[in-house]
């Protein structure tokens, strides 16, 4: 209906306003340590990388964001995706995990913060995990939904094969609910995201969380936001991946849809 | 493996249409068909039942927490059910320890909260309805907004809370603003596609009684999205408590997160603990609101759900 053009077109358009909003903004209140233009955020986006003194404290951070991120989410994933799946085909599972999951999952991330840093120190140890459980319960929500609510016309069609208990699940229940575990993961990837920037900013004081609570409090908002700019590139990049894997697992399932 | 899948979901429909109706019939006369045994489906665990089993986990859960407590043995770390309860039970009664002379009372903590947290949601449900069913409903606007909500959907917000609240210049307004944000886009992304794709033919139906645009829009489309929009709803909820709480922990010493940071701060782990009691279960509580509400309003509106 739209083509790629327009859509082009209207996102440069949408961009310009808000640029020049945000710049209007920033002038008028005129207090730039406190709210930052669009041109201030660029030299200071400049100054990360040509700046060797911030670079050299910039490259440690990046490096521990994304370990905790990628490690946080492989840990939910391989963690969430069996428990989904268990709750999802047997009775007993159901009745005994869905209230404490679903318990956990309206948690607020923030709750397991302190508690968790209490375990191990005050390091990316600790988002890794505050990642993985603020991520685990999402991934397991919906794999559970989607192997609940697995067509019973694949299921008896199985059955009335012999299909024995492994061949039913790996053949018939995984791939029938693949979409729902790929909302899954793209929620929990997120989550992991978030969860981690949470960690760092609340108390590891490391990663790029702990270097854009550090400056914002020292009101040095132009670096903050240049910072701001960086993890949502990353975050952008990993859930684009995500995406992209999505469409090569399931483009047949979309196809059968339409 | 693309083509086997299809045939087999293909094959499975032409073969079992006609039983369908036959169990369909059977199912009216005995409850449980036998032949299904293995599906899990059919039987949903009766309220008492689920109860007990969660009672019984519910002990499992406090001597596994007892237990782990009495191996590590160190109270800084992990404190024990028993010191974590009396704890919340001295919170809930304003019975703070002595080193925290500054902090506000409890209950005071609590209220300021849950104001953040509800000013911040009211009006990213006034906001977010509307732009969501605007989205929805013309290919214009969802041209113009999609994309930004795409993008804001992938960063995680949370990371502009300290620069935001500098910008705001810290006020009270600056932490609704914040729950706001956290709140808005799950709102606008539930409620657009709930428009988009819950009207089905309803759309027909309305067009040929000549409905018009507002006739559609109240009697139609927001009765038949509302499932969506409830989702919507909870998942914004859930963010604007997270929003009020970070916050609050990061930038200001008051409310649950500044009870939070100050307990931690004083290493009086059994008060931190209590208060993460005390988090959580309002976070339990307070998301159970959009599904009483949801249930209130689908009293008379059964016959959207079945289409």
């Amino acid at each position: 209906m739209r083509s790629g053009i327009t859509r082009y077109i209207t996102l440069f358009g949408t961009g310009v306003v808000f640029i020049t909003a945000w710049w209007a903004l920033a002038e008028s209140k005129h207090n730039f340590a406190q709210f930052a233009g669009p041109g201030q955020v660029a030299v200071a986006l400049g100054s990360l990388f040509t700046n060797s003194a911030i670079s050299a404290s910039l490259v440690p951070a990046l490096k521990d964001t994304m370990v905790s991120i990628f490690f946080g989410f492989f840990l939910a994933v391989i963690v969430g995706i069996p428990i989904g799946v268990l709750m999802g085909r047997y009775i007993v599972a159901d009745l005994v995990l869905d209230p404490w999951v679903n318990a956990w999952y309206s948690v607020p991330a923030i709750a397991f913060v302190p508690l968790v840093m209490n375990w191990t120190g005050l390091n990316y140890g600790g988002s890794i995990v505050i990642a993985f459980l603020i991520a685990v319960f999402s991934i397991i929500l919906n794999v559970y939904s989607g192997v609940k609510n697995c067509s019973t016309t694949l299921l008896d069609t199985a059955a009335s094969y012999r299909a024995s208990e492994f061949q039913l699940l790996s053949k018939v229940m995984l791939p029938a609910s693949l979409p729902q575990i790929m909302i899954g993961l793209r929620l929990g990837l997120s989550r992991a995201i978030e969860g981690v920037v949470i960690s760092e900013m609340l108390y590891a004081a490391v990663g790029l969380g702990g270097m854009i609570d550090y400056s914002a409090d020292h009101l040095q908002s132009a670096t903050s936001d240049a910072l701001i700019i960086i993890l949502a590139i990353i975050s952008l990049v990993l859930t684009g991946c995500l995406r992209i894997l999505d469409r090569k697992m399931i483009g047949w399932k979309e196809l059968d849809a339409r | 493996m693309g083509h086997d899948d299809k045939g087999i979901e293909d094959q499975s429909r032409t073969i079992s249409a006609p039983n369908d109706q036959a169990m369909l019939e059977r199912q009216t006369e005995e409850k449980r068909p036998a032949g299904r045994r293995t599906f899990p489906n059919f039987i949903s665990g009766s309220l008492r039942a689920r109860l007990a089993v969660f009672a019984l986990t519910f002990l499992i859960f406090l001597s596994l927490w007892q237990l782990i407590a009495s191996l590590t043995n160190n109270s800084l770390i992990l404190a024990k059910p028993l010191p974590v309860f009396q704890a919340l039970v001295n919170l809930l009664q304003d019975n703070v320890p002595r080193a925290t002379e500054g902090l506000q009372n409890p209950t005071i903590a609590i209220v300021q909260t849950l104001e953040i947290v509800f000013l911040g949601f009211g009006l990213a449900a006034i906001v977010g309805i509307p732009i969501g069913i605007l989205e929805g409903r013309w290919n214009f606007a969802a041209g113009i907004i999609d994309p930004w909500i795409d993008a804001t959907h992938s960063i995680p917000i949370v990371a502009l809370i300290p620069t935001l609240y500098f910008a705001i210049g810290g006020s009270f307004f600056a932490f609704v603003f914040i729950a706001f944000l956290l709140a808005v886009f799950s709102i606008i992304v539930n409620t657009q596609s709930g428009v988009k794709y819950s009207i089905g033919f309803l759309s027909d139906v309305g067009r040929s009684f000549r409905a018009s645009e507002l006739q559609f829009i109240s009697k139609i489309v927001l009765p038949a999205s509302m499932p969506d929009i409830i989702t919507g709803l909870r998942v914004g909820l859930g963010r604007a408590i997270l929003g009020a709480v970070l916050a609050q922990a990061l930038l200001s010493g008051n409310g649950l997160g500044g009870m939070i940071v100050t307990f931690q701060d004083l290493y009086a782990t059994p008060y931190t603990m209590a208060t993460l009691l005390l988090i959580a279960v309002l976070g339990i509580l307070v998301l159970q609101l959009p599904k009483q509400l949801e249930k209130r309003i689908f009293k008379g509106n059964e016959i959207f759900e079945t289409l």
